[in-house]
């Protein structure tokens, strides 16, 4: 296809109006293409403003106190984020269940203190993965190693939209390189959903809050992880080092 | 949408900046100023205002979440939130098994397409003066495109319709949908440039 051809998909793009093989091959061709991706990005401003010709609903005041109400119950204030990495990370966590209490005793004994909102972090994060882990809703998948000893579990809960995963014995991968999280289904593309590095032990806990790009549960199969670039792929580039289906805990 | 001059209003990306240093002020503020447009465009789309409300509720959700990883030099806020939006809504359509309102209309439309009675539908009241400007100029624009460029358009960005979708549901060939809309998007660049930052 010319250039010329390109550039007149860019507008179709933009919209989301391209669909199957004529988007995989915008996509690659956008990967090399600086003069397409510019013309995308200009599109997109254009299509964007076309948010102002909805009809002019209001929201119900309440939408406001649910949207402050669900930031404050999601994201600890102050957690640290690796730069450009879509996880976050949890600090250490011996074991979910003993922390439950052991939270309360340090919620009374120290949120006065200097070290409050750190600590107000921390238990946020904690917080968030048991609430992430617990309940009927959450659907669970064991990943096993392909050959190797490493494994993880990814729970997903359906009321919160957000995945916990721990990784066991998966050796951090080397600079310039990182883990990423697949979700499969059948006769679709493996949708990303995220990256992540494991530590120095080989373990890694994360909350991934699911990401549009990501299908519902009914339409998820399978978990998995690839090694893949930093910043990951956008399909995986090699053949799963973990693999698991998806179980229901009930 | 260019971020505010001086003078009161705190610039989308200054915000965004904030948001993802824990600030939920910054975000009651963002909401402020999209939050009945993120509704509005989330209703045209779910059609129902509690679905509606669901995909707010998510999109402001995953702009704080995210808000650290927001590049300014790949889009401006609007154009992020507006994505969102739009991707949640269909998903959420998608998830349901319905279709989308424009859709449904798209058989019956007539020339005037979406954007004519929305002139008298009043004003979401979250921006004041300049939100209304930016309204009545997006909407006279579109309402200045030819029916046809409108229509492929709309059923685009508010059906999540693909160009091959809608040369089915509007029983034309391929071609010309593609041809309508890319001319209907050059002539919205053209006549939207006030509202497009640093617009060539």
């Amino acid at each position: 296809m010319s250039e010329h051809s390109w550039l007149e998909s860019a507008g179709a793009y933009a919209l989301g109006a391209l669909a199957g093989e004529e988007r995989s091959e915008f996509q690659a061709h956008l990967a090399s293409c600086a003069t397409c991706r510019a013309e995308v990005q200009s599109l997109r401003e254009v299509t964007a403003l076309l948010a102002y010709a909805a009809p002019g609903e209001v929201p119900p005041p309440a939408l406001r106190d649910r949207v402050l109400a669900e930031a404050r119950r999601v994201r600890p204030i102050g957690a640290a984020r690796r730069p450009g990495a879509p996880v976050r990370w949890i600090p250490w966590l011996a074991a979910a269940a003993a922390l439950v209490i052991a939270v309360g005793a340090e919620r009374r004994a120290r949120l006065a203190g200097a070290r409050a909102d750190t600590l107000a972090a921390q238990l946020a994060d904690r917080d968030s993965l048991i609430a992430g882990l617990t309940g009927p809703e959450v659907h669970v998948v064991s990943l096993a190693g392909t050959g190797r000893d490493p494994s993880a579990r990814v729970f997903w809960n359906h009321r919160l939209q957000r995945f916990v995963v721990m990784a066991f014995d998966l050796p951090a991968a080397p600079s310039g390189r990182t883990y990423q999280l697949w979700a499969l289904a059948k006769d679709k593309a493996p949708a990303s959903m995220g990256t992540f590095n494991t530590n120095a032990h080989g373990q890694a806990y994360l909350v991934i809050p699911v990401d549009s790009s990501v299908i519902q549960l009914g339409f998820l199969d399978k978990c998995a992880v690839t090694q893949e670039p930093a910043g990951g792929s956008p399909q995986p580039t090699e053949t799963p080092r973990l693999v698991g289906t998806w179980v229901h805990t009930d | 949408m260019p971020d505010r001059p001086a003078g009161g209003i705190t610039p989308d990306r200054v915000l965004v900046e904030r948001m993802a240093a824990g600030d939920e002020r910054a975000l009651g503020e963002l909401y402020d100023h999209h939050g009945g447009t993120a509704y509005a465009v989330a209703v045209t789309i779910v059609g129902e205002r509690a679905d509606a409300e669901e995909v707010v509720a998510d999109v402001f959700g995953q702009m704080w979440r995210t808000a650290e990883q927001f590049d300014p030099s790949r889009g401006s806020v609007v154009a992020w939130l507006a994505a969102i939006t739009r991707t949640r809504a269909l998903d959420l359509l998608r998830a349901r098994g319905r279709r989308a309102r424009t859709i449904e209309r798209a058989a019956s439309m007539s020339d005037e397409g979406l954007a004519a009675p929305i002139a008298a539908a009043g004003n979401a009241p979250d921006r004041g003066p300049e939100l209304d400007e930016a309204r009545r100029l997006v909407r006279r624009s579109l309402a200045e495109l030819p029916a046809p460029q409108r229509r492929v358009i709309e059923l685009a960005y508010f059906g999540g319709l693909s160009q091959s979708e809608i040369a089915a549901e509007l029983q034309e060939p391929l071609g010309t949908v593609k041809t309508r809309m890319r001319a209907g998007l050059e002539k919205l660049r053209a006549s939207l440039g006030p509202l497009l930052e640093g617009a060539a």
